[in-house]
């Protein structure tokens, strides 16, 4: 068949879907349009909506920014005039819109989500949940209130060889897990090049991710992936944490830190420590998964496993050794890192995938079907507040119990 | 697309360089997510997986470079060519294990191959195969596609001078180094990669070169080089290098993989593009032939060169 012959024949099939007015309406069959709306059209803002445009029958229909250059290359990422926003309370009453992605700096997750989803909206919203304990709190009571679907843009909770290691760990496959460790270690500034003739305002949202006006800094921009992680093999969130940091090497007038090393206990016992340093990036992004019979180490790309040597097992009662003063085997093998080969974990064809293809597909699924997130409201919380409690700890220098501040900052 | 990245540039202060290459490598990493073939989650192995038995959904910047690959297949007579990954395949090129396939083999491949069993619906921006076992490549125009990307994201950041280098197939010179007229770039000579067979200047313009000294295997006296002729099936013989300078990345990846197949016959898709300018290096009996088109001759360099063959000549051609 002629290539273009067939474009002519098929161009009707999604222009005529039937639009209906508001978000009110119902989702049925796949074919359905969904029509998103965005508030922050920067780099992380560009890269949901290129991904989110490889889900079939969506389609943007609005763009919120404050910085004008955003508009274009918004436009030039759907390939069409999409209507663009100043002010996103008037994004929020187009009546065209059913959902809206919030990619705003930290500081504005709390206000923009809010006021998506009272507007009725459901939301595709960043991570970290919000920048503040309040401002998670009030995330979290605006989704319950207003029966919107919420879901945190925690992308690596949808890949499927975390998903895979998850269920290996819930099968016991490696034991009791008492510890992980968490790295994402960068070789890098993390300073993006502000354009010629920006003002001081305009320089400094630029770089959000350096002001803690804006910014929960590496813990929330970095550790948020590995902190959900944690969450769900632990099952819940931390209840301590201490932590520390500063600005050692990127003295170059930021306010967040270049480097943070935080430690979160569980009720049960197991620890979570998490680092990002910016000078050096041997280890990259990885979870190491401490178990008494395995180890799993995730990246953003695979999951490998390694099983523990098996435990010598004694022909005799453990009282006799202990009584013969006997030393076990143990103690004979070398106590040298672990240089061989993991076992990959496979992932199926049908389910691979990159995280960020199937968090923004799932949540499409998530509205057509009319059900709840994977990625919802609770998980957000319980990462966004480990988050503000990481930081709180590395500012204060001291170990802060969550039980206490979720009390203290539980809203009136 | 698996090659290294690297930009040189100039910038006021080191703070302003670190930040110039902060935004560039993280659009090259975006790209590399997207587009290699090498990594389970980009979008072109993604669409690879599916597209055989579903349309598949891609967005406008995908699908735009997807389209644009077709056109060039179309311009070029099938010449450029991104699903020849089967044929890749068979030949052993993928693996660096060359060898010269079965018949069977080659037939089965050649009927996995063809820009024209590539479907594709603008309106709805999805790409499906017409027969499974198809596969897309986009690496004889990605690398080049991201070098534009990268230039144009230097530009918006400010950067007045810089020079962006995909391995060793495109190169961008953005604006020119203080107080020089553009950036010095060698045309190495295909026999002996220290030496050059040509040195010129250039600035605001791509470079791209294809050639059969990266992977090629020998047999029974002739050489089989990792650039396969689309059309045939076969690799690509007799053609050491093509170089070609034009306006974008994207475009002088693609047509120097398409001239490379081309060889002598080149001339006549090189009307096709304004402002080009082109050299080819075809194995000669014994040495080296150049051939060039629009080739600035006074930079040629100790080496006799020809024109493109008359019976192809620019005269005729347009």
């Amino acid at each position: 068949m002629n290539r273009r012959e067939f474009l002519g024949r098929a161009a009707g099939a999604v222009g005529g879907a039937v639009l209906l007015g508001g978000s009110e309406r119902l989702f049925g069959a796949p074919s359905d349009q969904i029509n998103l709306g965005i508030i922050g059209v920067g780099s992380r803002g560009q890269q949901l909506m290129r991904t989110f445009l490889r889900v079939p029958g969506v389609r943007f229909a609005g763009l919120c920014d404050v910085y004008e250059p955003r508009f274009a290359a918004g436009r030039k990422i759907t390939g069409e005039n999409t209507p663009i926003y100043h002010d996103h309370r008037e994004l929020l009453k187009a009546r065209d819109i059913d959902a809206v992605i919030v990619s705003t700096p930290l500081s504005f997750h709390a206000d923009h989500i809010t006021a998506v989803l009272e507007s009725g909206h459901h939301v595709y919203g960043e991570k970290s949940m919000a920048l503040t304990v309040d401002g998670c709190n009030r995330i979290r009571d605006a989704v319950k209130r207003s029966g919107k679907h919420y879901q945190v843009g925690l992308q690596y909770h949808y890949a499927p060889w975390y998903r895979e290691v998850l269920n290996r760990i819930q099968a016991g496959k490696l034991g009791k897990i008492t510890q992980i460790y968490a790295y994402w270690h960068r070789n890098n500034s993390w300073r993006r090049p502000v354009p010629p003739g920006a003002d001081e305002k305009l320089a400094r949202l630029i770089n959000w991710r350096l002001y803690k006006e804006y910014s929960g800094g590496l813990v929330a921009e970095l550790g948020s992936h590995h902190i959900n992680f944690a969450n769900e093999v632990f099952g819940g969130m931390p209840e301590s944490v201490i932590g520390s940091g500063g600005i050692d090497y990127w003295k170059d007038g930021r306010e967040t830190d270049d480097n943070v090393q935080v430690t979160y206990r569980y009720p049960t016992g197991q620890t979570l420590f998490f680092s990002a340093i910016t000078t050096n990036r041997l280890d990259g992004d990885q979870i190491r998964v401490y178990g008494t019979d395995g180890s799993a180490v995730l990246t953003e790309a695979d999951a490998t496993i390694y099983y523990e040597p098996k435990r010598p097992e004694s022909a005799v009662q453990q009282e006799t050794i202990v009584q013969h003063g006997i030393v076990t085997g143990a103690t004979y093998r070398s106590e040298l890192p672990y240089r061989g080969v993991g076992e990959p974990v496979p992932v199926p064809a049908d389910k691979m995938g990159s995280p960020d293809y199937l968090a923004c597909a799932s949540f499409i699924d998530a509205l057509r079907a009319n059900k709840r997130p994977e990625a919802d409201e609770d998980k957000a919380w319980n990462e966004g507040i480990a988050v503000c409690l990481g930081n709180q700890a590395i500012a204060q220098g001291q170990r802060l119990k969550v039980g206490e501040h979720l009390t203290k900052a539980a809203p009136a | 697309m698996g090659t290294v990245f690297a930009i040189h540039l100039y910038a006021e202060s080191e703070p302003d360089a670190l930040s110039f290459f902060e935004v560039a490598f993280e659009e090259v990493e975006r790209l590399e997510e997207t587009l290699s073939k090498f990594r389970q989650s980009s979008e072109i192995c993604r669409i690879n997986r599916l597209a055989a038995s579903q349309p598949v959904t891609t967005d406008p910047e995908v699908f735009s470079l997807i389209d644009q690959s077709l056109r060039y297949s179309e311009q070029t007579a099938g010449a450029f060519d991104i699903t020849v990954g089967p044929l890749m395949r068979t030949w052993g090129f993928f693996r660096a294990e060359g060898h010269f396939p079965s018949s069977d083999d080659l037939i089965a491949a050649r009927e996995r191959t063809g820009f024209d069993k590539v479907v594709i619906d603008r309106a709805a921006r999805t790409i499906q195969f017409a027969i499974p076992g198809m596969e897309l490549d986009l690496g004889a125009i990605g690398k080049g596609y991201a070098v534009d990307r990268v230039v144009e994201i230097l530009r918006e950041a400010g950067a007045k001078a810089a020079l962006v280098v995909a391995g060793s197939s495109t190169v961008y010179a953005l604006g020119a180094p203080p107080a020089e007229d553009g950036w010095t770039i060698h045309v190495p000579d295909p026999f002996d990669r220290t030496r050059k067979i040509s040195t010129l200047k250039f600035r605001d313009q791509a470079i791209s070169t294809s050639g059969s000294y990266e992977r090629f295997f020998d047999l029974n006296g002739r050489r089989y080089c990792h650039v396969m002729d689309p059309r045939t099936g076969m690799p690509v013989e007799r053609v050491l290098q093509t170089t070609l300078i034009g306006s974008d990345g994207a475009m002088t990846d693609a047509i120097s993989n398409a001239l490379f197949v081309l060889g002598a016959d080149g001339d006549a898709l090189l009307s096709k593009f304004q402002d080009v300018s082109a050299l080819s290096v075809l194995a000669d009996d014994p040495g080296q032939r150049i051939l060039k088109w629009n080739w600035p001759d006074a930079a040629i360099e100790g080496n006799e060169l020809v024109d493109f063959e008359p019976s192809y000549g620019r005269a005729q051609a347009s």
